[in-house]
């Protein structure tokens, strides 16, 4: 008897929100019955057809309520695929958080970079030689052509900065969904739906809370795997993938294989280069050395020569920064809205989330 | 005179209240004389038109006690137990209440987020304008070749960071658009609670009987029930969220590499009386901004060497990627979630409406979202 009265009192604290939706359902059930009667009383068609309209939509979130107890495990199934998972994740999700992690690590990582370039040509483009003794003197400004690296770098930091602050919002939505998607916006978003002055709100809530729970994650998993195979196609390593360059002290010029640098990029070894003397483009920001009283070619040369390397270097930052880090996210999140909106019609109410999408 | 309070109570019973009793008497006369007219002339287009206004005043008048049934709810419902049934906790307020801390919070997030922000950019760009004289012929510090003319070069140690600052710009106007954008949404909150029933709710009841004039008379109160009811809930259950979303009790996020975010908040590394005991408008300066700080610290690079002046700006270092997605987090937390918030509540103005016998076209408005 005792444990059968514990158990009566951990039922409704075991499905709290279970219950409320049920109580919720049938204040809305005997108000339908009271609409009906009041219809039938007076003989107003409206109200009957309002009522029995009602009923139907009422059966609907019992459905609804079903499939979400019935199908926990069927969600779950999906997360745990072995198709979504990646490297040590469990879940799809685990998965989706990790992947867009790394890449804002690896966006970091060359923003870093980035900064350090920028530092590095910026002090030698500000310098400026002077001499004078008693009175007379002169003041050149030899680095002046390091200035022109100015702007590309500039343009660079605020792309990359850009990526950093979306992955970072993807990671945040991720982390949202994570803890509240399927804890509460669902359930809510159920027991809003029995009322009918809040169903639209319901179906938003239930939409939203589906739509990050796995269409979030789906994309962003999905987006990775199109990356990964779009950079491991030969035609693009041969086309696309930047060579190796010589150290600064050697100067070879013939192409060959590849080789993995120490950041995790890869760059084409030229033939005839050992592994040893070869460095990664986006290793560039070391050549950096300027005399500001030398005004022949001397640092041109050496301005001119760091742009080079860095324009070779950019198809390294390129195919991460817009493919991974920029169109890889506004995909997920386009996904994400516009099942929003589909599912918003599957749950009875549709909501017009096109403003959604715009802050894409 | 908020809604909750025990005014309002007081505005509803003697304002709202008689002026929705008089909106249902003339209604009820035009219908009066609508079906005498019909029974005079026997006229059933008169006789059914009275009829059918009688089904839609007797809705109207319903809405309005509901609208009334559920803003006392919303008053005594405390947020803290619609948590708690989904397994959550969060600080005892009511609907309304929680509502509208969640948008005070959100504001403040998103103000953290642009102070942190305009603390590197102006860190950055005092430290860029920075320039130093580096005579030849050095020996430490010390350049021989100014001993006895003027020779050697002018550099700005400090003068990279065009990346950084691009990146960092992009993101202040970011965090500025977020922080206008809660303030919006809490002015919108407010002037729901404090305007809309005041003259919504008994023009509505009295224009949805005319003719011609139902459909306005219906967007009324369907406006009135929507943003009493769905939008405060909606945004009350983004309170219950906000401790991730906000980041809260500390509403500063432990992003990037580097000093904590906070210190650029609330434990300035430079001593500033302003701050003191008043966390909510702490703002870090830099020192040059006291007074005699710049000579000082000129004189003391000019021995010590540049980095002098990095440390005391950066004592931690800087933290600009923090700075970053502190304002990413910003915006989701202030202009995302809360314009989900509201396109529901549009949606529901449509549903609502159309509940209502009116189908009314909101997609324009939407567009404005």
């Amino acid at each position: 008897m005792k444990r059968l009265l514990l158990f009566l009192f951990l039922v409704p604290l075991a499905f709290a929100w279970q219950t409320v939706a049920a109580l919720a359902m049938m204040t809305s059930f005997t108000l339908l019955g009271i609409i009906y009667m009041v219809g039938y009383g007076f003989g107003v068609n409206e109200l009957k057809i309002m009522a029995k309209d009602e009923l139907f939509q009422m059966i609907a979130v019992v459905i609804l309520m079903v499939a979400l107890i019935g199908t926990d495990s069927l969600l779950n199934a999906i997360s745990t695929n072995d198709f979504f998972i990646e490297g040590d994740a469990t879940t799809m999700q685990e998965s989706a958080g990790n992947i867009i992690n790394d890449t804002r690590e690896e966006m970091v990582a060359i923003f870093n970079t980035l900064n350090s370039i920028d530092r590095s040509a910026s002090i030698e483009a500000s310098k400026a030689a002077q001499c004078s003794i008693m009175g007379m003197g002169y003041s050149v400004s030899g680095c002046g052509g390091y200035s022109m690296l100015a702007t590309p770098i500039s343009m660079a930091g605020g792309i990359v900065g850009f990526t950093i602050g979306e992955l970072s919002a993807m990671s945040r939505f991720l982390l949202i969904s994570e803890n509240y998607a399927l804890a509460l916006l669902l359930p809510l978003g159920i027991v809003l739906r029995t009322i009918r002055l809040t169903r639209g709100a319901g179906g938003l809530l239930i939409a939203l809370g589906i739509a990050m729970h796995i269409m979030l994650p789906a994309g962003i998993i999905f987006t990775e795997k199109l990356y990964d195979t779009f950079v491991s196609n030969d035609d693009y390593l041969e086309d696309y993938v930047p060579e190796c360059i010589p150290k600064p002290d050697l100067l070879v010029d013939v192409d060959g294989y590849s080789m993995t640098c120490a950041s995790g990029w890869t760059c084409r070894l030229p033939d005839g280069m050992d592994a040893a003397d070869a460095m990664c483009p986006s290793s560039f920001g070391v050549h950096f050395d300027c005399n500001p009283g030398d005004t022949g070619r001397g640092n041109a040369n050496d301005a001119i020569n760091g742009y080079n390397i860095m324009r070779s270097s950019l198809r390294e930052y390129l195919v991460v920064a817009l493919l991974k880090a920029t169109l890889g996210p506004v995909i997920s999140l386009l996904m994400m809205a516009s099942s929003i909106r589909a599912l918003t019609a599957l749950a009875g109410a549709e909501v017009d989330v096109s403003a959604i999408s715009r802050f894409v | 005179m908020m809604i909750c309070d025990a005014s309002f109570e007081g505005f509803v019973m003697n304002t709202i209240l008689p002026l929705t009793v008089y909106a249902g008497i003339v209604t009820s006369i035009f219908i009066a004389f609508s079906l005498m007219a019909g029974r005079v002339l026997s006229n059933p287009k008169l006789d059914l038109w009275a009829k059918t206004e009688t089904v839609q005043l007797f809705i109207s008048i319903a809405s309005v006690f509901f609208i009334m049934i559920m803003v006392s709810g919303f008053c005594s419902a405390d947020i803290s137990e619609v948590a708690s049934i989904f397994g959550f906790t969060t600080s005892s307020a009511n609907i309304y209440d929680a509502a509208e801390n969640y948008l005070l919070d959100a504001a403040k997030y998103a103000h953290n987020a642009m102070t942190v922000t305009r603390y590197h950019l102006e860190g950055y760009t005092v430290m860029s304008y920075l320039n130093a004289f580096m005579c030849d012929f050095r020996t430490g510090q010390i350049g021989w070749g100014c001993y006895f003319g003027y020779s050697g070069a002018n550099q700005q140690p400090f003068g990279g960071y065009g990346a950084t600052m691009a990146a960092l710009n992009i993101f202040f106007n970011s965090t500025i658009i977020s922080f206008f954008s809660a303030m919006n949404f809490l002015f919108i909150l407010m002037f729901v609670q404090e305007g809309f029933v005041t003259l919504f709710l008994p023009l509505g009841i009295f224009l949805r009987a005319m003719p011609y004039l139902r459909t306005f008379g219906s967007l009324l109160i369907a406006l009135a029930l929507s943003f009493l009811i769905v939008y405060p809930l909606l945004l009350g259950v983004l309170g219950i969220m906000g401790d991730v979303l906000l980041d809260r009790p500390s509403l500063v996020p432990a992003v990037g590499s580097g000093t904590p975010l906070g210190n650029y908040l609330y434990s300035c590394n430079v001593p500033n009386d302003y701050c003191s005991g008043r966390r909510e408008v702490c703002e870090c300066r830099f020192p040059g901004e006291e007074g005699a700080g710049s000579a000082g610290q000129s004189a003391e690079a000019a021995i010590s060497g540049s980095d002098v002046v990095s440390d005391t700006y950066f004592p931690g270092g800087p933290n600009p990627t923090g700075a970053i997605m502190f304002a990413a987090n910003a915006f989701i937390a202030a202009v995302f979630f809360p314009s989900v918030a509201l396109l529901a509540t549009i949606a529901s103005v449509t549903y609502i409406a159309r509940m209502l016998g009116e189908e009314i076209n909101l997609s324009r408005i939407t567009q404005m979202v």
